[in-house]
C-alpha cells in the first residue's frame, strides 16, 4: 500500500466522522466498507497494476444488488479525469470543501508534503503510469468484450445523469459546507439541516438516496484517483480556488442571501512559472530535438546495415523533416521496445512515399494572366470568305506553318578511297580509342566488381547469426539468391574486364603496327600519336587485393562445388538404392529363372535384355581445390591486370607530324592532290524532297569536312522522313551520290537548343580504284608485302547533326499536332527500343513493356530502372490500368450501356454507317431494316469478300493468269486513287447546289441583249428554220430512274456493203490490186471497170437499219434502201445508272457502251406452196449484221453530245456482201471520199435532259519537277489558253503514282518487238503497219472509267505494257515511241477527234507528207483525209520540245505542221528558255516476253466453249445446232486472216467456202478483237444478232482464233455463221 | 446501342447588331458516341434580313447517333458570323447549347458572345471590322475556366430541334 494514499485515507474517515450526517453515514460506511474490502486486494505488482484493478475487482463485487451500481459508477468516475474532466473537479471540490478551509488545507498541505515526499522518492513510477494510459484502455478493450463495451456506454450516461444529479447536490452541499461556522456555533449544516429537512417530504429522501449513494461512490473514487496521481494536486488546488470563486457567486446570486457572512476573501493562489515548469517537467516528456546516434537505435553491438548498398531497392522515403524526424526517433526510444520501429538502417522504418511523382489531376493553371494559352484570342481582320477552304466549326484554324531546324555540323570519314594505309589504321585507331573512352566512362567492370563486393557483404551479414529478426527461412533463401546473384555477377565481371583487356591490347597493336607503317614508308601521313601512360600501383596492396579476390572466388567455386556435389551426391545415394534394388529382384528373379530354366531351358538366354539393366552409378568425385585454384588463377591471369603491373592508360593525340609533300614520295603526293581536289556537301531531303544542301566543302586532309550549317525547314505536314544525301565532287567533274543517311525524326519534346549533336553512319556501296597511295574502296588492299591478309574496305563515314523542333516566337515549340503522325510511324517506335521510346507519346501498351522487361533481363534492384519497374507493376499488377494521362472522361467504362465490341457488332449500325461512309456496296442502300434480327448476315458478305480478296488473285472470272492480276492491280490503283479524292468529291460548287436562271442583261453577250430578245418577240415565226435551244443543264443529285434517257439520231450511212447476187457461184477473184492503202497517193488503178458490167442489172439492193444496243435495250429504225440511206430518225433508250445512283461519279464510271449495228434486212418467201401465191404472202425476215460503231457512254458524258460521221466497223470479210460501190458512182464526183474505203454512219447522239459533267479535280499534284520548269509551263499554258482558250495544250501530266511529270519526258525513242521488225525486214512501210497494228491491239481502257474522271494518270509504255490496258494517250506515246526508234520523225498529236474528244493521235512524217495515226485502232490517215477523225489539232509534243498550233486555224486538214516556224507554233522550250536535258521517265529499253504458245490455244478453246455456250443461252426456245464442218473450215480459215490483216482474202475464202457447203445459204462474218476479257467478246457477238435467227433448220459455226504476240498481246478473231441449207 | 435522332433546323438568330449573319454550326459528342448518319458540323447560307432583324437561315440538322452510353450527350457549339458590305467576314457571336435529351421537339434559344478584346482591338473592330477570335473554338464548349475571358453579349440563335430516342429505356434511362 501507497503511504500517501493511507494517509489521505484516514483525513476523509476523519472528516467522515466528523461531519458526514447519520445517513450518509451509513452509507459511507457501507461503501468503505467496500472499498477497504478492496483495498485489501493484493497490489503487489506494483502502481502499474493498478489499472487493471477494477478488472479484477469486478467479479467478486457482483453479487450485491446495488453494488453492481457503485461499482460501475465508480469505475466511470475513476476514468473520469481522463474522459470527463469536469466531472471530479466539480464533485471533489464540493467534497473538498466539506470541512472547514483552514483545517482542511492544512491537512491536504501536510499530506501533500508527505506525498510530495514519497514522491520523490519514487519518481518514476507515476511517469509509467501516465505512459501507460494508452496501453492500460488497451487492456481494458482486450479484456472487456463486446457487453462490456456497450455497459461502458450505458454507464457513461448514467455517469452524466449522476453527474447533474451530484451537481445539484453538490451546490447543496457547498451551501452546506460553507454555512461551517467555527466552533461553538451551529454549523450550517446544522442549521440548514434544521431548517429544511423536516420539509423534506419522505418520498423524495427515498429517491435521493440512490444518488447520494452514487455519489458517494463517485467521491470515494476521486479521492482514489487523487491519491493515485498525486501529481495532480497541484493543479487541483489552483482549481479548488478558482471554483471558490465560483461558489461565492453561486452564494451571491442569491441562493442564500445570508451566506456572505462565512465567506472569507483570499488572495489568488499563485504558483511561479518556474516551479510550474519544474512540476511540469516531473510530469511532461519533452523529446529532444537533438540526433539521436545511431547505435541506439540498435540493438547492441549491431553495425547499421544498408540494404541499398547491397544493391536491394528500396524505395524513395517520404520526406520529412530532419527536425520531425529526430523528435520522433527521441520520443520512439523513450518509450518501451521503442526499438521496433528502427530498421536495421537506424532509420525509422518507412513505406515508400506514397506520393505519386506526377499529379494526377492536369496541373492548375496558376494565376498568371500568361497562362491563359487556352482562352488567347487572336484579332483577325475581316477576310474575304475563301472557297476553298471550307472552314469548318470545330476543325480549328488550319495549322500554321512547323519548323524543323537541322544542323549539320560537320561529316568525318572512317573510311575514303583516298584513306592511304595509314589512313586505314589511324581510323581504326581513332575507333579502337572511342570505344575505350565510352567503355571508361562507362567502366562497367568497376561497377560490378562493386556489386559483387556488396553481394558478399550480404551474405556475410546475411550469415552472421547475431540477425535475429528475421526468420530463418527468408535469410537463407536470401542468401541463395545472393549466391546465385554473386555466381552472375562474377561471370559478368570477367567478361568485363576480359574485354577491357583485350581492348586495351588491340589498341597497342594497331599502334604497333602503324609505327611500323610509318617506318616502312618513311613518311607520315596522319597527325595521330598514342601515348600510353603508367599508372604505378601499390605493389603490395595490389597484390593483396588479387589474392584475396582469388581466394574469395576459390571459396565461391568450392562452395558451389560443395553444392553440387552435395547434390549429386544425393542423386547417387537415390539412385544407387534403385541400383541395389533392382539388382536384388535380379537376384531374385535368377533364382526364379534357374528353377524355371530347369524347367524349360529356352527361355533362359532371352530374359535379361528386356528390362534394360541400370548401369551403377558411379559416386561422384569430389572436387579438387587445387584445380579450381589452378583455374581460377589461370582465369585472372587471362582477364585480370596482374598484381604489381602498372596500370596502362592510352591516349590519343593530334600532336604528331605529318611528313611535308616535298618529302614524300610521288604517289603520296598524288594522293593527297587527289584528296584536295575532292569536295563534299550534303542534301537535306525531307519526305523525299530536296529542300536544301549544304555548300560543298573540301576534303581535309584528315578527311574531315566542317559545315556547321544550320537548316530551318518550314514544313506542314508531320516528316515522314529525313535524309541526307552525301554527294562527293572531284574537281569539276561530276558529282557522285556517295550515301544516303536517313535522320531520326525527333522527338516531339525535342527543341532547338536541347538536341544534342549526334553522329550517325553511312557507308556506300561504291567501288573505286586509284592509281595512287589510296586504298580505294570496295577493293581488296593488304598491309603485307606479300599480298595476304587482304581487306575490303567501303567507303563509310559519320555526320554529325542534330535535328530539333523550332521554336516560336511565343516559346510554343513549332511542332505539327501529332494527329498529323501516322500510324506506320507509331508502329515503328513501338518497334524501337523501349526505354527509349517511354516518354515518347503514342506509346500506352504496358504489357509490352513489362515483357520486353522481363525478356532483357532488367535489373529490377537498379535503381536506375526503378521508375520504370514501379511504372510497370503498377500497369501490369491489376486490371486497372493505369495511364500516365489525365482522363476527360471518367467513369465511362463503368457508365457504358455496352461494350464496344456490342456496338460494333449491331448489324443495323454497320449498315448505317457503310451507307454513309458511301462504300460501293452499300451506297444507295435504302431502307435499313430497324432491327437487327431482320438484317441478313448475307448483306455484308459480298463487302466482307470483297475486304478479304484484296490480294487474293481469283482467275475464275479471268481466263487468263495475267491479265488477272493486272486486273487486280488496277483494282488496288484504283481504290487508292479513288480514296485519295473522296473528299474531293464531295466539294459542291454553286451550281451544283443553286441553279439559276440566267437573267437577261444588257451587256451579256449573245442572245442575252435585252433589247435585241425584245425585238426577238416581233420577230416573225418561222416554224421552217429551226434554231438550236440551249438546254438546261441537270445536276445530279434529284435524278431517279427513267429520268435520263439516251437520244440517237441516226441521219445516214454511205456506202453500205451490198448483196452479192447469189447467182454467180464462183467468181473469179478480181479485187486483188489494192494492197496496201495508200489514202496519201491512192492509185486510181485501184477501180478497175472491168466488172463493171456484171452489176446494173442484176444490182441487188440492199435493206439497211440501224439498231441501237445500249444497257440491253434496243431500238431500231425503220428500214431505208440501198446503200445509201438516210434514216433521219430518233431513237430513245433509257438510261440506268449502276445502283440508281446518279452522282456524277457513279455516272462517270459506266463502262457501257452504245452499240449501233447496221443491219441488212433480207425478205425470204417462204411460202411452201406455190398454189397460195396468190392468196397470201409468206416472208421471213432475216437480218444480216454488216457492221457497227461502238461508243462508249462515258464519251457521251463527257462530250455531252456526240455529232459527226464515224466510220462503220465492217468485218473484213463479209459473205454474201460486197462493197462494189463505186461502180455505181463511178464518175469521180467525189474523189475524195472514194479514197477512204469503208461505210460510214452520220449520228448525232446526246443524253436527255443534259447531265453537268463533272469538273476534273484540279489538285496540285506533288512533283519532282524542277520548279523553274513547272512555274514555266504554267505561264506557258495561261499564255496558250489566253490566245485559244479551246486548243489543248498539254506540258505536265501525272504518272500513274500521282506525280507531276513533264510531258516530254514520256517520248524517248522506244524498240518495237523484234519478232515485228523481222516480218518485213526489207518494207518499211509495212513494218510500221504491224508496229500501229501491235499498238492497237493492246486493249483500250479509258482511265476516266478506271478513275471515275478524277484524274488522267498516264502510264509509262513499259506500266502500260504490263497492264495491257490504257487509252489513247498510252497507245499514243507507245506508237510515238517506236515510230521514234523506227526512225521516223514522229510527234504527239493533242487535239480533238471524234468520237473520243479531247485525245492524243500520232503524227508522223514522211517523205514528203504527213500521216496522222489513231494509236487505238491503228488507221493512218492522210493529212489531206476527210474522214481522219482528228478534227482539231492543239499541240505537237516531241521528245524535247511542245508546239502550240497559233495558227489560224486548227482543222488538220488547213494547217501546216511545219514546226520549225515560230510564227505557227509556239514552242515551249526556246532561246530564252533552253531545253535543259529532261531525262525520260520511259525504261532504257522494253523487254518482251514471248507468249506462251500452249496458253494461247488452251485460251482459245475456252473462249471458244464460253461463246458456243452463250450463244446457246441466248436461244432459249430454239435448239442451237452447229455445223462442225463449217466450224472446221473457218478455223483454218482464221490465221490467215490475221497474217493478211484481212485484206485479200475475202473472195479466195469465199470460193472456198461456196465449194465447201454449197447447198447451205451461208452468212457470218469475223469479228476481230484485241483481247482484255471475256465479257466485251461476248458482248461484241451477242450485239452482232447471229443468234436471233430463229429458222428451224439453222446451224451455227463458231471459231475462235488467238493470234499470240509478243508480251501477251491477244489478237482475237471470232467467225460467226450461220447456214441456212438451201432446198 | 441506344439511338438518337437530332432532327431540325437552325432557324436564325436576333438580336445581332450586325445584319447578314451565317452561321457555322457544328456537335460534338462523347466518345461514347458514334455518328451513324448526318454530317457533324455545316454552315448555313448569309441571311440579310428585309423586315424586321431576324436572320432566318432555316438550315437543316439530320443526325442519327448511336451510342454506348450518356456521357457526352450531343452539344451543339455555333458561331454568327457577320458578312459585311465588302463580302468580308467577321465574327459575331460564339454559343453553345446541349441538345435537348427529352424526345419530342424543343424550341431553343442560344445566346453568343464574343470576345471583347483590348480597347485597340475594340477600336478597330468598330472601325475597320474584324475583331478578336478564339484561338481554340473548343472552348465555345469545354469547360475551361472562362473568367479571364471578357466578352460581349451577342444575339441569340433560335433552333428548333427534334428528338426521337430509341432503346433508352432498355439500359434503364427513362425518358
Amino acid at each position: 500500500m501507497n503511504p500517501n494514499e493511507e494517509k489521505v485515507k484516514i483525513i476523509t474517515e476523519e472528516f467522515t466522522e466528523n461531519d458526514e450526517d447519520a445517513q450518509v453515514r451509513r452509507q459511507k460506511k457501507k461503501s468503505r466498507a467496500q472499498r477497504q474490502q478492496r483495498k485489501k486486494q493484493p497490489r503487489t505488482p506494483g502502481p502499474e497494476e493498478m489499472v487493471s484493478e477494477n478488472c479484477h475487482v469486478g467479479p467478486p463485487l457482483e453479487p450485491g444488488e446495488e453494488k453492481p451500481d457503485t461499482h460501475l459508477l465508480s469505475t466511470t468516475a475513476r476514468r473520469g479525469p481522463r474522459s470527463l474532466p469536469p466531472v471530479p473537479s466539480t464533485s471533489r471540490t464540493g467534497f473538498a470543501e466539506f470541512s472547514m478551509r483552514e483545517r482542511m488545507r492544512e491537512k491536504l498541505q501536510a499530506a501533500r508534503s508527505k506525498a510530495e515526499s514519497a514522491l520523490l522518492q519514487e519518481i518514476p513510477t507515476p511517469r509509467p503510469r501516465r505512459l501507460r494510459s494508452p496501453s492500460e484502455r488497451e487492456s481494458e478493450t482486450e479484456f472487456g468484450t463486446e457487453p462490456s463495451k456497450e455497459i461502458q456506454g450505458t454507464q457513461q450516461e448514467d455517469d452524466l445523469k449522476s453527474y447533474t444529479r451530484v451537481k445539484f447536490h453538490d451546490s447543496v452541499r457547498k451551501l452546506k459546507s460553507k454555512s461551517q461556522a467555527p466552533p461553538g456555533f451551529p454549523s450550517a449544516e446544522e442549521a440548514y439541516n434544521f431548517f429544511i429537512f423536516n420539509f423534506d417530504p419522505g418520498p423524495e429522501e427515498q429517491e435521493e438516496k440512490p444518488t447520494v449513494i452514487c455519489r458517494d461512490g463517485a467521491n470515494q473514487e476521486e479521492e482514489e484517483g487523487e491519491e493515485e496521481g498525486p501529481a495532480q494536486t497541484g493543479d487541483e488546488t489552483g482549481e479548488e480556488g478558482l471554483l471558490d470563486g465560483k461558489d461565492a457567486e453561486d452564494f451571491l446570486l442569491g441562493l442564500d442571501p445570508t451566506a456572505h457572512n462565512f465567506v472569507t476573501v483570499r488572495a489568488a493562489e499563485y504558483e511561479s512559472t518556474h516551479i510550474r515548469l519544474q512540476k511540469e517537467k516531473e510530469v511532461l516528456f519533452v523529446p529532444s530535438r537533438l540526433t539521436v546516434p545511431t547505435y541506439k537505435k540498435l540493438p547492441e553491438n549491431v553495425q547499421p546495415r544498408f540494404l541499398e548498398d547491397e544493391g536491394l531497392y528500396i524505395g524513395a522515403r517520404p520526406e520529412v523533416a530532419r527536425n520531425n524526424q529526430n523528435i520522433m526517433e527521441n520520443r520512439l526510444l523513450m518509450q518501451e521496445s521503442g526499438r521496433k520501429w528502427f530498421g536495421d538502417d537506424g532509420r525509422v522504418l518507412a513505406l515508400p512515399s506514397p506520393i505519386k511523382p506526377s499529379p494526377s489531376r492536369p496541373p492548375q493553371f496558376t494565376q498568371e494572366l500568361s497562362n491563359k494559352a487556352e482562352l488567347e484570342t487572336l484579332y483577325k481582320k475581316a477576310t474575304k470568305y475563301i472557297h476553298r477552304h471550307q472552314h469548318m466549326i470545330g476543325s480549328g484554324d488550319p495549322p500554321g506553318n512547323f519548323q524543323l531546324d537541322i544542323d549539320i555540323s560537320g561529316l568525318i570519314f572512317t573510311h575514303h578511297p583516298c584513306f592511304s594505309r595509314e589512313h586505314v589504321l589511324a581510323s581504326k585507331l581513332a575507333q579502337l580509342y572511342d570505344q575505350y573512352l565510352a567503355r571508361h566512362q562507362r567502366n562497367k567492370a568497376k561497377f560490378l566488381t562493386d556489386k559483387l563486393q556488396a553481394l558478399r557483404n550480404a551474405v556475410q551479414t546475411g550469415l552472421n547469426p547475431e540477425k535475429s529478426h528475421h526468420s530463418l527461412d527468408t535469410t537463407q533463401t536470401n542468401i541463395n539468391e545472393y549466391k546465385s546473384e554473386i555466381r552472375q555477377t562474377r561471370k559478368l565481371r570477367d567478361a568485363e574486364q576480359e574485354k577491357d583487356r583485350t581492348l586495351l591490347k588491340n589498341i597497342i597493336k594497331v599502334w604497333k603496327e602503324m609505327k611500323s607503317l610509318r617506318e616502312f614508308q618513311r613518311f607520315t601521313n596522319t597527325p595521330l600519336k598514342l601515348v600510353l601512360r603508367k599508372e604505378k600501383v601499390d605493389q603490395k596492396a595490389d597484390e593483396e587485393a588479387y589474392e584475396a579476390e582469388i581466394q574469395a572466388e576459390i571459396n565461391e567455386l568450392l562452395e558451389e562445388h560443395a553444392e553440387e556435389y552435395a547434390q549429386k551426391m544425393e542423386e547417387y545415394k537415390t539412385s544407387h538404392q534403385q541400383w541395389k534394388a533392382w539388382k536384388k529382384a535380379q537376384r531374385a528373379k535368377k533364382k526364379k529363372n534357374k528353377q524355371a530354366a530347369e524347367e524349360n531351358p529356352d527361355e533362359e538366354g532371352g530374359e535379361p535384355f528386356p528390362e534394360e539393366e541400370p548401369v551403377k552409378p558411379i559416386p561422384p568425385e569430389p572436387t579438387d581445390t587445387a584445380i579450381i585454384e589452378q583455374q581460377v588463377r589461370e582465369r585472372a591471369v587471362h582477364s585480370r591486370r596482374r598484381p604489381g603491373e602498372p596500370k596502362l592508360v592510352p591516349e590519343l593525340t593530334l600532336a604528331g607530324n605529318t611528313t611535308p609533300n616535298e618529302q614524300c614520295p610521288r604517289v603520296e603526293v598524288l594522293r593527297r592532290e587527289d584528296v584536295k581536289r575532292r569536295s563534299v556537301y550534303l542534301k537535306v531531303l525531307f519526305n523525299n524532297k530536296e529542300v536544301s544542301r549544304t555548300v560543298s566543302r573540301q576534303l581535309g586532309a584528315d578527311f574531315r569536312v566542317h559545315f556547321g550549317q544550320i537548316f530551318n525547314l518550314q514544313i506542314f505536314n508531320w516528316p515522314e522522313s529525313l535524309t541526307l544525301q552525301v554527294y562527293e565532287t572531284v574537281g569539276h567533274s561530276s558529282t557522285t551520290l556517295l550515301a544516303e543517311v536517313f535522320l531520326p525524326i525527333p522527338e516531339t519534346t525535342l527543341v532547338t537548343g536541347r538536341a544534342p549533336i549526334e553522329e550517325v553512319e553511312f557507308s556506300s556501296s561504291q567501288h573505286v580504284t586509284l592509281d595512287h597511295e589510296g586504298v580505294g574502296s570496295g577493293v581488296p588492299f593488304s598491309f603485307e608485302a606479300d599480298g595476304s591478309n587482304q581487306l575490303i574496305l567501303m567507303t563509310s563515314g559519320k555526320v554529325s547533326h542534330s535535328v530539333a523542333w523550332a521554336i516560336g516566337e511565343n516559346g510554343i515549340p513549332l511542332i505539327p499536332p501529332l494527329s498529323q503522325q501516322n500510324i506506320g510511324f507509331r508502329s515503328a517506335l513501338k518497334r524501337a527500343d523501349a526505354i527509349s521510346s517511354i516518354g515518347t507519346s503514342g506509346l500506352t501498351d504496358m504489357k509490352k513493356l513489362a515483357k520486353w522487361a522481363a525478356e532483357s533481363k532488367l535489373d529490377p534492384n537498379d535503381p536506375n530502372n526503378a521508375p520504370l519497374m514501379q511504372l510497370i507493376s503498377i500497369a501490369t499488377s491489376g486490371e486497372s490500368y493505369i495511364p500516365n494521362f489525365f482522363r476527360i472522361e471518367q467513369l465511362q467504362q463503368e457508365f457504358n450501356f455496352v461494350s464496344d465490341e456490342e456496338l460494333s457488332r449491331s448489324k443495323r449500325f454497320r449498315l448505317l454507317s457503310l451507307r454513309s461512309q458511301e462504300v460501293p456496296e452499300f451506297r444507295n442502300y435504302k431502307q435499313i431494316p430497324i432491327y437487327d434480327r431482320e438484317i441478313m448476315e448475307k448483306v455484308f458478305q459480298d463487302y466482307e469478300k470483297r475486304l478479304r480478296d484484296r490480294n487474293v488473285i481469283e482467275t475464275k472470272d479471268h481466263l487468263d493468269a495475267h491479265r488477272a492480276t493486272v486486273a487486280k492491280y488496277l483494282q488496288q490503283v484504283r481504290e487508292s486513287v479513288v480514296n485519295r479524292f473522296l473528299i474531293a468529291k464531295h466539294h459542291f460548287l454553286l451550281t451544283d447546289l443553286v441553279a439559276e436562271e440566267e437573267v437577261p442583261n444588257i451587256s451579256s453577250e449573245g442572245s442575252g441583249i435585252l433589247g435585241l430578245s425584245l425585238f426577238k418577240l416581233a420577230e416573225q415565226k418561222r416554224p421552217l428554220k429551226p434554231r438550236r435551244k440551249g438546254r438546261k443543264k441537270v445536276t445530279a443529285q434529284n435524278l431517279s430512274d427513267g429520268d435520263i434517257k439516251l437520244l440517237v439520231n441516226i441521219i445516214r450511212a454511205y456506202d453500205i456493203p451490198v448483196r452479192k447476187p447469189i447467182v454467180s457461184k464462183f467468181q473469179q477473184p478480181s479485187r486483188s490490186s489494192r494492197t496496201f492503202r495508200e489514202p496519201h497517193a491512192a492509185s486510181p488503178s485501184a477501180h478497175s471497170p472491168a466488172h463493171s458490167a456484171d452489176y446494173p442489172l442484176s444490182q441487188v439492193l440492199v435493206r439497211p437499219f440501224v439498231e441501237v444496243s445500249f444497257q440491253r435495250t434496243i431500238c431500231h429504225t425503220t428500214t431505208a434502201e440501198g446503200p445509201n440511206p438516210s434514216w433521219n430518225e430518233e431513237l430513245e433508250l433509257p438510261f440506268r445508272a449502276p445502283n440508281e445512283d446518279y452522282s456524277t461519279a457513279s455516272l462517270q464510271s459506266v463502262k457501257d457502251d452504245v452499240y449501233i449495228n447496221i443491219f441488212d434486212e433480207v425478205l425470204y418467201d417462204v411460202l411452201e406452196d406455190d398454189r397460195e401465191r396468190g392468196s397470201g404472202i409468206h416472208t421471213r425476215i432475216e437480218r444480216h449484221w454488216l457492221g457497227c460503231v461502238k461508243i462508249p457512254f462515258s464519251t457521251i458524258y463527257f462530250q455531252t453530245r456526240i455529232d459527226g460521221t464515224f466510220k462503220i466497223d465492217i468485218p473484213p470479210v463479209l459473205l454474201g456482201y460486197s462493197k462494189e460501190h463505186n461502180m455505181i458512182m463511178e464518175r469521180g464526183f467525189d474523189y475524195a471520199r472514194s479514197l477512204s474505203e469503208g461505210s460510214y454512219i452520220t449520228l448525232f447522239i446526246t443524253i436527255e435532259p443534259q447531265l453537268v459533267p463533272a469538273e476534273p479535280v484540279r489538285e496540285k499534284f506533288d512533283s519532282q519537277e524542277d520548279e523553274k520548269l513547272l512555274q514555266a509551263t504554267e505561264k506557258f499554258q495561261a499564255e496558250c489558253a489566253l490566245k485559244f482558250p479551246h486548243r489543248q495544250c498539254l506540258t505536265t501530266v501525272i504518272d500513274i503514282s500521282g506525280k507531276t511529270v513533264f510531258i516530254t519526258r514520256y517520248l524517248k525513242p522506244l524498240n518495237p518487238p523484234p519478232e515485228l521488225l523481222n516480218v518485213y525486214p526489207n518494207n518499211s512501210q509495212a513494218t510500221t503497219e504491224l508496229v500501229a497494228r501491235y499498238v492497237s491491239l493492246i486493249p483500250f481502257l479509258p482511265d476516266s472509267v478506271s478513275f471515275a474522271g478524277i484524274c488522267d494518270l498516264w502510264s509509262t509504255s513499259d506500266q502500260f505494257l504490263d497492264l495491257l490496258a490504257g487509252d489513247e494517250e498510252e497507245h499514243a506515246v507507245l506508237l510515238c515511241n517506236y515510230f521514234l526508234s523506227l526512225g521516223k520523225k514522229a510527234w504527239l498529236v493533242m487535239g480533238n477527234a471524234i468520237p473520243e474528244g479531247p485525245t492524243a493521235y500520232v503524227l508522223s512524217r514522211e517523205k514528203n507528207h504527213y500521216l496522222i495515226w489513231n494509236p487505238c485502232s491503228g488507221h493512218c490517215y492522210g493529212q489531206y483525209d476527210t474522214f481522219c477523225p482528228l478534227k482539231t489539232v492543239g499541240c505537237l509534243i516531241g521528245p524535247d520540245n511542245i508546239w502550240f498550233n497559233i495558227q489560224e486555224h486548227d482543222s488538220p486538214l488547213r494547217i501546216n505542221f511545219d514546226v520549225t516556224k515560230p510564227k505557227l507554233w509556239k514552242s515551249f522550250f526556246s532561246r530564252s528558255l533552253p531545253y535543259p536535258g529532261l531525262s525520260s521517265v520511259q525504261p532504257e529499253e522494253l523487254i518482251y516476253q514471248r507468249t506462251d504458245k500452249a496458253a494461247v490455244a488452251e485460251l482459245q478453246d475456252r473462249i471458244e466453249k464460253i461463246l458456243k455456250e452463250k450463244i446457246m443461252d441466248w436461244r432459249p426456245r430454239h435448239l442451237t445446232r452447229w455445223n462442225r464442218y463449217c466450224t472446221s473450215t473457218l478455223r483454218h480459215f482464221l490465221p490467215l486472216l490475221e497474217s493478211s490483216q484481212g485484206d485479200d482474202v475475202e473472195d479466195e475464202h469465199r470460193a472456198e467456202l461456196l465449194k465447201q457447203l454449197g447447198d447451205y445459204r451461208f452468212s457470218g462474218f469475223p469479228l476481230h478483237m484485241p483481247y482484255s476479257e471475256v465479257k466485251p467478246l461476248i458482248e461484241a457477238v451477242y450485239s452482232t444478232g447471229v443468234h436471233n435467227i430463229d429458222v428451224p433448220n439453222v446451224e451455227f459455226a463458231l471459231a475462235v482464233y488467238i493470234h499470240p504476240y509478243p508480251k501477251n498481246v491477244l489478237s482475237v478473231w471470232i467467225y460467226v455463221a450461220s447456214l441456212i441449207r438451201n432446198r | 446501342m441506344a439511338e438518337v435522332h437530332v432532327i431540325g433546323q437552325i432557324i436564325g438568330a436576333t438580336g445581332f447588331s450586325e445584319s447578314s449573319l451565317f452561321c457555322k454550326w457544328g456537335i460534338h459528342t462523347g466518345a461514347a458516341w458514334k455518328l451513324l448518319s448526318g454530317v457533324r458540323e455545316g454552315q448555313t447560307q448569309v441571311d440579310t434580313p428585309q423586315v424586321g432583324d431576324m436572320a432566318y437561315w432555316s438550315h437543316p440538322i439530320d443526325l442519327h447517333f448511336a451510342t454506348k452510353g450518356l456521357q457526352g450527350w450531343p452539344k451543339l457549339h455555333l458561331q454568327v458570323w457577320s458578312q459585311d458590305s465588302f463580302g468580308r467576314c467577321q465574327l459575331a457571336g460564339y454559343g453553345f447549347c446541349h441538345v435537348p435529351s427529352s424526345p419530342g421537339t424543343h424550341q431553343l434559344d442560344c445566346p453568343t458572345w464574343r470576345p471583347l478584346g483590348s480597347w485597340q482591338e475594340q477600336l478597330a473592330r468598330a472601325f475597320v471590322g474584324g475583331g478578336p477570335q478564339l484561338l481554340h473554338a473548343d472552348t465555345i464548349y469545354s469547360g475551361a475556366d472562362r473568367y479571364r475571358l471578357h466578352t460581349a453579349a451577342g444575339g441569340t440563335v433560335r433552333l428548333d430541334l427534334g428528338l426521337l430516342l430509341r432503346h433508352f429505356d432498355r439500359y434503364g434511362v427513362e425518358c
